[in-house]
This record gives C-alpha cells, sequence and structure tokens, in this order.
C-alpha cells in the first residue's frame, strides 16, 4: 500500500483555519495531523513531510500579527522548523501562517503590517503567478483568483528596493494584479530560495471547489476539471512536490 | 526601577481621525497610533532593553523610543488609554507569559502597563475636540485614560 505524506497544522490560541485546511490537505492525498503548540515537541516533525501554519488571529494578533506565534514557537521547539527545511522539509503559512513565517525569518526579510486602507479587507482578488517552477504554483494557471481576508497584509520591506529585488529573483512567488493593501510590489505571497517554504496572504483553502467562486459559472479551465477551484490546485501541486521528493 | 519604551510605525500614514467617531468632525484632523510600555522591574537594565526590542519591536516596520518624551510631535493632541488596574489585560498577560518561559532573563518583572496613544494632527476647532475623541475610543468599564494637550 503506497504510503500518504504526512503533513502536521501548528494551531496557536487563536488559529481558526487549522480544520479547513487539513481537510484541503487530506483531499489531495495528506495525512493531517493538528498539533496544538502547547504540544510541540522537536520530535514532533520527525516523519513528517510538511507543516503548515493555517490562518487566524494567533494570540489575537497582540503586540503584531504572528509576533507571539513566532517566540513562543522558538521557546518550544528553538530552530527545528529550520532543521526541518534544512532537511528537505515542506512549510506553508496562509494568512497569519504567512505572518508567523515572515517572524520566524524562514522567508525573505518582511513584515506584514496594517492594510493601507487602514482596514480589516475581506474580499476576492487577482493574482499573478510570478514564480512558474514554485512547488506550489506548477498546477495553477498564470492568473487566477483567490479570496482575502486580513487586516495586517501589506508586506513591507526596509526599504523599496528589497521589494523590488523580490519581484526581480521570483521570491516574490504572488503578487497582486491590482493594487490590494498597499504590500510593496504589490506581493502577496513570498518562496525562500530552496522554494520549500511559501507564505501567502490568499486563502486557497476557502475555494477548493469551483461553486466557492464568487460567479455560480465560474470553471477553472485546468485540465479540463470543471468542478474544481484554485486553491485545490496549489495544494495539489504541493502534494506532487512533496511525493516527487519523497 | 522602572522604563519606558514607545513603539511607533514606519509605514503607516496618518488616518483620517474621524474614522474614529461616531459624529464626524469637520476640522480634517489626521491621527496616528502608537503602543507605550511601561516595565517596573528589578535586575539588568540592559536585559529589559533586549527583551523589550526582541519581544516588542519589530525591526523592519517599527521604531523605538525610549523614556518618557512622546515618540510623534506635532500633534493637536494625544488620548493615551489602557485597562485598569485589576481589568484582564491579554495582551499583557500573553507577554508575560512568554517571559515566564525564559531561563534567566536577567531581570524580574514587576508590573507591565500597556498604553495605547492616538496622537491627532491638525488644527482641532477648541480643547473639547479630545473629549469627542474619548467617547467614542475608551470604554469607561474597562480603560483609564488621559488626554495631553498641544504636543508641539
Amino acid at each position: 500500500m503506497e504510503e500518504r505524506p504526512c503533513a502536521v497544522l501548528l494551531k496557536f490560541p487563536g488559529t481558526n483555519c487549522d480544520e479547513e485546511t487539513a481537510r484541503a490537505l487530506e483531499e489531495v492525498g495528506f495525512v493531517t495531523e493538528v498539533i496544538p503548540i502547547s504540544a510541540l515537541k522537536a520530535t514532533s516533525l520527525v516523519g513528517v513531510s510538511l507543516v503548515v501554519l493555517p490562518g487566524g488571529f494567533s494570540y489575537g494578533d497582540y503586540v503584531q500579527s504572528g509576533r507571539l506565534a513566532k517566540l513562543v514557537t522558538e521557546q518550544k521547539i528553538g530552530d527545528t522548523l529550520k532543521e526541518f527545511r534544512d532537511n528537505g522539509g515542506y512549510l506553508l503559512g496562509i494568512c497569519n501562517g504567512f505572518q508567523i513565517l515572515t517572524q520566524l525569518g524562514l522567508l525573505p526579510e518582511g513584515s506584514l503590517v496594517e492594510n493601507a486602507s487602514g482596514r480589516y479587507q475581506c474580499h476576492w482578488v487577482k493574482l499573478d503567478k510570478q514564480c512558474a517552477t514554485s512547488p506550489f504554483l506548477t498546477h495553477l494557471p498564470d492568473q487566477f483568483e483567490f479570496p482575502i481576508a486580513h487586516a495586517e497584509g501589506r508586506l513591507v520591506t526596509a526599504t523599496p528596493e528589497e521589494a523590488k529585488a523580490y519581484r526581480e529573483s521570483g521570491a516574490a512567488a504572488l503578487t497582486y494584479t491590482d493594487e490590494v493593501n498597499g504590500s510593496f510590489e504589490q506581493i502577496a505571497g513570498l518562496q525562500d530560495e530552496s522554494g520549500r517554504v511559501f507564505g501567502l496572504m490568499p486563502h486557497p483553502e476557502r475555494f477548493m471547489n469551483a461553486a466557492d467562486h464568487y460567479d455560480p459559472d465560474w470553471q477553472s479551465g485546468v485540465d479540463g476539471e470543471t468542478s474544481r477551484g484554485s486553491g485545490y490546485y496549489l495544494f495539489r501541486s504541493l502534494f506532487e512536490s512533496v511525493t516527487s521528493s519523497n | 526601577m522602572q522604563e519606558i519604551y514607545e513603539i511607533s510605525d514606519r509605514f503607516i500614514e496618518a488616518g483620517d481621525a474621524n474614522e474614529l467617531l461616531y459624529e464626524p468632525l469637520k476640522e480634517g484632523l489626521t491621527f496616528r497610533r502608537t503602543r507605550r510600555y511601561e516595565i517596573d522591574f528589578d535586575g539588568d537594565k540592559k536585559a529589559v532593553k533586549k527583551f523589550v526590542k526582541e519581544t516588542l519591536l519589530d525591526k523592519i516596520s517599527q521604531e523605538f523610543h525610549k523614556g518618557e518624551k512622546p515618540a510623534l510631535s506635532d500633534s493637536a493632541f494625544f488620548v493615551e488609554y489602557g485597562m485598569k488596574p485589576g481589568a484582564l489585560d491579554l495582551e499583557k498577560e500573553a507577554i508575560l507569559t512568554y517571559y515566564r518561559g525564559i531561563e534567566e532573563p536577567g531581570f524580574t518583572i514587576n508590573d507591565l502597563k500597556i498604553r495605547q496613544r492616538i496622537y491627532v494632527f491638525g488644527k482641532a476647532a477648541d480643547e473639547k475636540v479630545s473629549d469627542k475623541f474619548v467617547r467614542d475610543i475608551c470604554n469607561r468599564a474597562i480603560h483609564n485614560w488621559s488626554v495631553i494637550q498641544g504636543n508641539v
């Protein structure tokens, strides 16, 4: 019997997208386990192929979104996530998970701050795939839509030139087609140099089916499939990358 | 001993102050927020500063101000508010829980007060304008506050 790769979802107080993200991962073939941060140990990641930091409001976004989650994670397991990546593991951060990965220093240097609108934004956005070779994006078309839901999703870098460099190098693997939240270079998602660590503000797990889309006639047009949403193809891309590298 | 730190944002521009009010004003005022931490402690001052920088400051997007002097100048006034003594401050508890998990931090926190500051910029019609901000921002049941006029 074929062994399915294992994905661990880390759950902090305030994480609230773990169930639907686990469901999305299982739909494409992963075995999943949700681990509360209180139960996390360095050994929890043995035999795991993917660590996911789902969306939500970890620790109430106190101090800054993702900050306390970063501090507590380091306190609990030190550099284990970095070692996990260095040993070939994959990491995905969605929304608050992206903020946490950024704080942990697992992605190119940047920070996710309050939207330029000063408001929580919850709507659909169009996205451009900037890195066709990203293991998270291979099955997605050059342009697609995902929903966003965040107050602190504006990616800033110490200087605007750094963000520009991310776009040129492909580190900014995903960008908004239009101005959405004031992100430098309209960056919606970042990947690290290995390509195995990826964070994005939009929520792929909320668009697993065509029926999730606001247009009832929407079809992905990918592989002649009509019932799948774009989120499915992100998780499917990831599953195939993980299984081909195992 | 006490140390005071105020953290301001580098990239967040002043917003329309009417967003804070139920009843818009005509003055065209703007605002910015900061967060102020008052730490009563025993032990090594440098260790406290290191803790604040590592825990409460984002080096990319925020700036760090030490001491009593307000972080931002040229405001018409600012409202400073925080949780009343005895009210449950979840942010404070989250920070202290993390602090308690640090092995040998080099200092002991006796008390931590977290205050929000709303700096309002522009020409307010009179000093009573600040009352409207207090009314709509502060919750009398859980907050205490002060207003500092003319921080120019």
